[in-house]
């Protein structure tokens, strides 16, 4: 009788529609796909594809009812943007002001890129040799087929 | 009672570390050798202070001390003793107060390890660290004060956040990342103290170095278990969302990461100081960034604490750390001239100017990912979202680049190498990366990244281990030893290289495991009534049925599920629902059959008393765990580097060791 | 070198003013707000069983009167606590305005032993696989839609009403559509 009792009072608290049916494996893979790049609107920031909740799985089965009835990726992206704004997609699409958080990675990426390579070109310019340079041979030009100057250090240690 | 007391010995951390401040930073400035002592005198006074507070605060917690602002706001006496004491951090005062005490243990223990050094740089390093101290000691008295009373004392509280409550994973995970936040203010202070002093010689590099490893391994481990945590939680089959707060954590990391290796380049070549200085700097501001994010209600994240009054405050630090660091960059950072040269192309250290521009794009890139809604927001006043397929585009080249560059890195000599070294270097790992990618192939696998980090990872490995092992065949072969000691010995003799490269397998192991567990997911989702069962993989899941429970702090629903695998041994598991008296949501607890190769992961999603049925989501991750299994070699590796070598001899005011005039020593090259 | 030092110098410290702005500016931002881009735009047309007659209502029938829509389910707390208001402007106002729940993500049989049972000074629609409330917009319960008589969507309210926020929207609602009338909020 408790156990009775308690279990209509837990029914009640639970998101209670059955999972949802699934299309078949090559539109599914298609919703799955959609759902990844839309954002559940009562998660931290989740795919509706990854969350649990009850509006994820609303939402996943709009998706599902759009892609049935034979909509684009780029209608269905669009359904979800004209009710909750660009901030139904994860990815930010790359218009306006958008393409910097695009392209400054890349830029930084290649400035650093450039700096190295003018570091690295321009050995004669820097300050004249260290003071304690190490006697290891720097390279390996000067020596009979070498192994690498870390066995070499090695074996040095061995002899000590 | 309890109350004043926890105010008072606030308080008396706030004034000790003010004094040891004060006197840490002039006394450095004017060289005065007599200020050490005085400091390690605050430096003490603080730690029993901050320790003290916390002692107060788990005792008030412990017997239910419901006049405690905190204790009213998280206890309750209904929740088990084990998560009363972690509701030390489950919220944001606590956890503040618990930031406060790893603060003053850290610095503790390095006014201890360096209070025979030369004066000068260790108090500097103290003054600032006990400055840093001082801004939150003042947080935790004023704006984030958990010991505030409460009147009328109410009869019980509302319990932690169910979602800390849930898993024992929560009772390491936070301890972990705060002792790897925190103990980023060490390097930091010594990286200040560098810069004051416009030099920075072998010996304060070593220590600088030392004190990062310590909290990158506490970060490390932090995260990973994090990731754990999460994948065992949270329930919707992930281990990583790029959340703001995930991401913050993973910001420190990157910068100090990229430390360790600029780190080497300093050592061998002297050159890069200041970059590598800024990099100690970087990882500081970044775990302040960080804090902000957790705590100052601006993000909207899994672990968000409440909206609090903190965030402006914490703002105004965070500016004034950028603002001293900026300052301290721009005017000092000139005096650390390189003093040695960069090799050629194919080089060491080129590879590690190449990791480090690597690692800084993928700070840059997580970082503005980050705060990037925040900034359209601000400027344009539209609400967008950066989400997992961002980071992921962004990140899953950089992070194969950096895959790739830890096969290629090991394998070039500092310096210059022929190309004749290139080729005999390359030769067997290169092949063995392209034998891995046949073998997936030739297995059924697909997916060009995929495949590509798979090849890869055989490429590292196989570099890795062959550094690892050349120096014991060496030993083996020209000393005769046997094996056990060849390598125990090539080990302890360069103990920061061979660390390094455990630290190495490690990554590679959770690279192929991200891939593994991302690409080759299976996934279903269906509706059992009792009896019924579908098949995923070879998996065979069927519902036995609904079952009830209460315990103290809770009620739950679990579906009694029975899992046969391919080979016939069976199961049982059981995700449920956790309904907690005062949340209305319920939350779910995923049940997870895991093996060596790969998870099967089930979460229950609805279910019906009455009819009854059960509704699921299940999934097949390959080699998941593989990530979390990597701990040990990040652990044993970590510690290994950074256990003391062989006693230095700590040398004087100018700290440049005379680099001895034969091979360099095999401990240092790593 | 010091020309390059006050590049870096500036150029990081540029960075920093910018980050600083933005956070502080973040200060006050409910980062659990989703937009809603309906608000202004015609309400989406629906079919939905009423769930105690099982009769279809459909949205066109009911132009003409502003109409007011709320989204509840069994398993939301806040609905039970919200659901009485509802009721009660059902019942005060139901000559100027129509009321409807709409039950979300929940089965019938939850939905007629919600609280006891759904008041009956407004009738219930059953939302088959909550179709129609994506439709609209929703982002979960309880969430309230206030539609004139034009069938505009003037207003959502995300959040559990109380009686006073509930009068105001009400009053808004009589007031003709103006440019402004999106600035309410």
């Amino acid at each position: 009788m408790t156990a009775w009792v308690l279990g209509l009072v837990l029914a009640s608290y639970a998101p209670q529609q059955a999972g949802s049916t699934l299309l078949d494996p090559a539109r599914e893979a298609r919703v799955q796909a959609l759902g990844k790049q839309l954002r559940c609107p009562m998660c931290q920031g989740l795919s509706i594809a990854d969350s649990n909740s009850s509006a994820a799985r609303a939402q996943m089965d709009k998706v599902r009812e759009l892609v049935a009835s034979g909509r684009t990726d780029e209608e269905i992206r669009g359904y979800f943007t004209s009710r909750y704004g660009e901030w139904a997609l994860l990815e930010p699409p790359a218009t306006g002001m958008n393409l910097l958080v695009w392209l400054l990675p890349l830029l930084l990426l290649l400035g650093g890129a450039v700096a190295i390579a003018r570091t690295i070109r321009r050995p004669a310019s820097a300050p004249p040799a260290p003071p304690a340079k190490p006697a290891e041979p720097e390279t390996d030009k000067d020596r009979p087929p070498p192994d690498d100057p870390w066995l070499e250090a090695v074996r040095a240690e061995l002899r000590r | 009672m309890t109350s004043p007391l926890g105010t008072a010995l606030v308080l008396g951390g706030l004034l000790a570390a003010a004094f040891g401040a004060v006197v840490g930073i002039e006394g450095g400035l004017r060289h005065r050798a007599g200020a050490l002592r005085i400091v390690l005198g605050a430096v003490t006074a603080f730690l029993l202070c901050m320790v003290g507070a916390n002692l107060v605060m788990v005792y008030a917690l412990v017997t239910h001390d419901f006049s405690v602002h905190y204790v009213s706001m998280v206890g309750s006496r209904a929740t088990p003793l084990v998560y009363t004491v972690v509701s030390l951090w489950s919220a944001l005062e606590g956890s503040i107060l618990f930031w406060g005490a790893i603060l003053a243990v850290y610095v503790f223990g390095f006014s201890r390890a360096h209070r025979h050094d030369p004066p000068t740089n260790p108090l500097l390093a103290l003054g600032t660290m006990l400055a840093v101290g001082v801004f939150f000691s003042f947080l935790i008295a004023g704006p984030a004060n958990p010991f505030g009373r409460v009147s009328p004392v109410p009869p019980d509280g509302p319990g932690p956040n169910p979602l800390l409550q849930n898993h024992i994973l929560m009772v390491v995970h936070p301890p972990m990342l705060y002792l790897g936040y925190v103990g980023m203010v060490v390097p930091f202070g010594i990286a200040v103290a560098a810069l004051i002093r416009g030099q920075l010689g072998d010996a304060w590099m070593a220590t600088l170095r030392r004190w990062t490893l310590i909290p990158w391994t506490f970060l490390s481990v932090g995260i990973v278990l994090g990731a754990w945590w999460a994948y065992a939680v949270l329930g919707w089959g992930g281990y990583w969302a790029w959340d703001p707060v995930e991401n913050a954590s993973f910001l420190p990391w990157l910068t100090a990461t990229a430390f360790l290796h600029s780190g080497m380049v300093q050592e061998r070549r002297h050159t890069l100081k200041l970059w590598t200085v800024s990099l100690s700097l970087a990882s500081f501001l970044l775990t302040i960034l960080g804090t902000f994010m957790t705590r100052s209600g601006v993000f909207n994240s899994v672990h968000s604490f409440t909206q609090s009054e903190i965030g402006p405050t914490f703002l105004v630090f965070l500016g004034a750390v950028l603002v001293v660091s900026i300052l301290l960059i721009a005017v000092r950072g000139p005096l650390l001239v390189p003093e040695g040269t960069l090799g050629g192309v194919a080089s060491r250290e080129t590879s590690i100017l190449l990791n480090n521009l690597l690692f800084a794009a993928l700070t840059f890139t997580v970082l503005l990912g980050t705060v990037f809604p925040l900034v359209r927001e601000a400027f344009s006043g539209v609400r967008i979202s950066v989400g997992a397929p961002y980071f992921n585009r962004m990140a899953v080249p950089l992070g194969i680049a950096i895959l790739f560059l830890m096969g290629v890195g090991p394998s070039l000599p500092w310096g210059r190498a022929s190309p004749e070294t290139v080729r005999r270097q390359f030769l067997v790992p290169a092949a063995v990366g392209v034998a891995v990618v046949a073998v997936c192939l030739a297995a059924g696998l697909r997916g060009g990244l995929t495949l590509l980090t798979f090849g890869l990872a055989g490429f590292a490995a196989t570099v890795t281990l062959r550094e690892m092992l050349l120096p014991v065949r060496v030993r083996m072969r020209e000393q005769r030893e046997p094996l056990p000691q060849a390598l125990f010995r090539s080990a302890a003799r360069a103990r920061r290289r061979f660390g390094g490269y455990v630290v190495h397998l490690g990554v590679v192991m959770v690279f192929v495991a991200i891939a593994a567990s991302q690409s080759y997911v299976v996934h279903t989702t269906a509706t059992l009534k009792p009896g019924e069962r579908f098949q995923l993989g070879p998996y065979t899941v069927q519902l036995a049925g609904l079952r009830n429970g209460i315990e103290p702090h809770r009620r739950w629903t679990a579906a009694e599920i029975q899992v046969t695998d391919g080979r016939g041994r069976q199961q049982a598991l059981a995700p449920r629902m956790n309904f907690y008296e005062r949340s209305t949501d319920p939350v779910g607890s995923p049940a997870i059959r895991s093996a060596a190769f790969e998870d099967l992961y089930l979460t229950l999603l609805a279910f019906d008393q009455a009819t009854p049925s059960a509704s699921f989501n299940a999934w097949i991750f390959p080699m998941v765990g593989w990530i979390w299994w990597s701990l040990p070699l990040f652990v044993f590796g970590a510690l290994f580097a950074a256990w003391p070598e062989r006693r230095r001899v700590r040398s004087g005011a100018t700290e440049r060791l005379p680099v001895p005039n034969e091979a360099p020593s095999p401990g240092a090259a790593a | 070198m010091t020309r390059r030092g006050l590049w870096i110098g500036l150029s990081l410290a540029a960075v920093t003013a910018v980050l600083l702005f933005v956070l502080a500016k973040g200060f006050g931002r409910d980062p659990h707000e989703v937009p809603f881009q309906l608000r202004g735009k015609p309400a989406p047309d629906f079919t939905l069983k009423r769930l105690d007659t099982g009769a279809p209502v459909k949205l066109s029938e009911l132009k003409g009167k502003p109409l007011v829509l709320n989204f509840w389910a069994s398993w939301c707390g806040p609905c039970k606590a919200e659901h009485p208001v509802v009721a009660m402007a059902a019942r005060r106002f139901g000559q100027e305005f129509q009321f409807y729940g709409v039950v979300f993500e929940d089965t019938e049989e939850n939905a007629r032993a919600f609280a006891g049972l759904p008041d009956p000074a407004f009738p219930q629609l059953m939302d088959e696989r909550s179709r129609m409330a994506v439709d609209y917009g929703v982002t979960g319960v309880p969430e309230t839609y206030f539609i004139d008589a034009q069938g505009i969507i003037r207003e959502k309210v995300a959040a559990p009403l109380d009686p006073r926020t509930m009068m105001e929207k009400l009053a808004a609602l009589k007031q003709p559509a103006g440019p402004v009338s999106e600035v309410v909020r």
